[in-house]
């Protein structure tokens, strides 16, 4: 687990500490951003499912690395936080700019 | 064809996701505020996935990419990945906010 399922927790922690102790854009005050990341969690299923499906997988996971868990369909649950923690990321730095101007 | 699978997967997320631009304010029609919201994030996630290559913590099957390498051992199609994904966020917070801000 120390190599996938960690950094990805550490990822989404940063992210939220990011937020909410340096950057303060208020994304996380905005039905907006809950309501996309439903969205993209939404798609991410069918896409992520089809990259890491075991009977033909495009990306191999080492299972000692991740917890295992593997829901839904063959998606090792870790991506979903390593995708919360690139969207918001972007979607962070994206609203600081307009913060600024 | 196989080898292209990962490629396609990606141009179809891209391809599902651009009508999305019409609304609002936009995300192509605000490159520079888009290359400024996607490339440090995208360069903080390849350094992860190179180190996570590199340990092996995940690999890719030969069989479903182009080969084309990026260095550090990253193929192509992830460094795409880390644009195509910010993109489609962005295209969904786009839309997401003008409908929301189009009260009747």
């Amino acid at each position: 687990m120390i190599g996938y399922t960690l950094p990805a927790g550490v990822a989404v922690l940063a992210v939220v500490v990011l937020e909410l102790a340096v950057w303060r854009t208020g994304l996380f005050r905005r039905p907006a951003y809950w309501l996309s990341m439903l969205i993209v969690i939404g798609f991410q299923i069918p896409v992520d499912g089809f990259l890491t499906k075991l009977g033909a997988p495009i990306v191999i996971y080492d299972g000692q690395q991740t917890s295992g868990i593997r829901f839904p369909l063959d998606i090792p649950v870790e991506d979903f936080l390593f995708g919360f923690a690139l969207v918001t990321a972007v979607l962070l730095v994206w609203e600081r700019q307009r913060a600024r101007r | 064809m196989d080898r292209w699978q990962y490629l396609i997967v990606l141009a179809a997320c891209l391809l599902i996701t651009a009508p999305l631009e019409l609304f609002g304010g936009g995300v192509y029609r605000q490159p520079w505020r888009t290359v400024r919201a996607v490339l440090p994030v995208a360069l903080v996630f390849l350094a992860w996935d190179a180190v996570a290559i590199a340990a092996g913590v995940w690999t890719y099957n030969p069989r479903y990419i182009s080969g084309v390498t990026v260095g550090f051992g990253i193929p192509l199609e992830e460094l795409l990945f880390f644009i195509v994904i910010p993109l489609c966020g962005l295209l969904t917070y786009n839309a997401v906010t003008a409908m929301l801000n189009r009260r009747p």
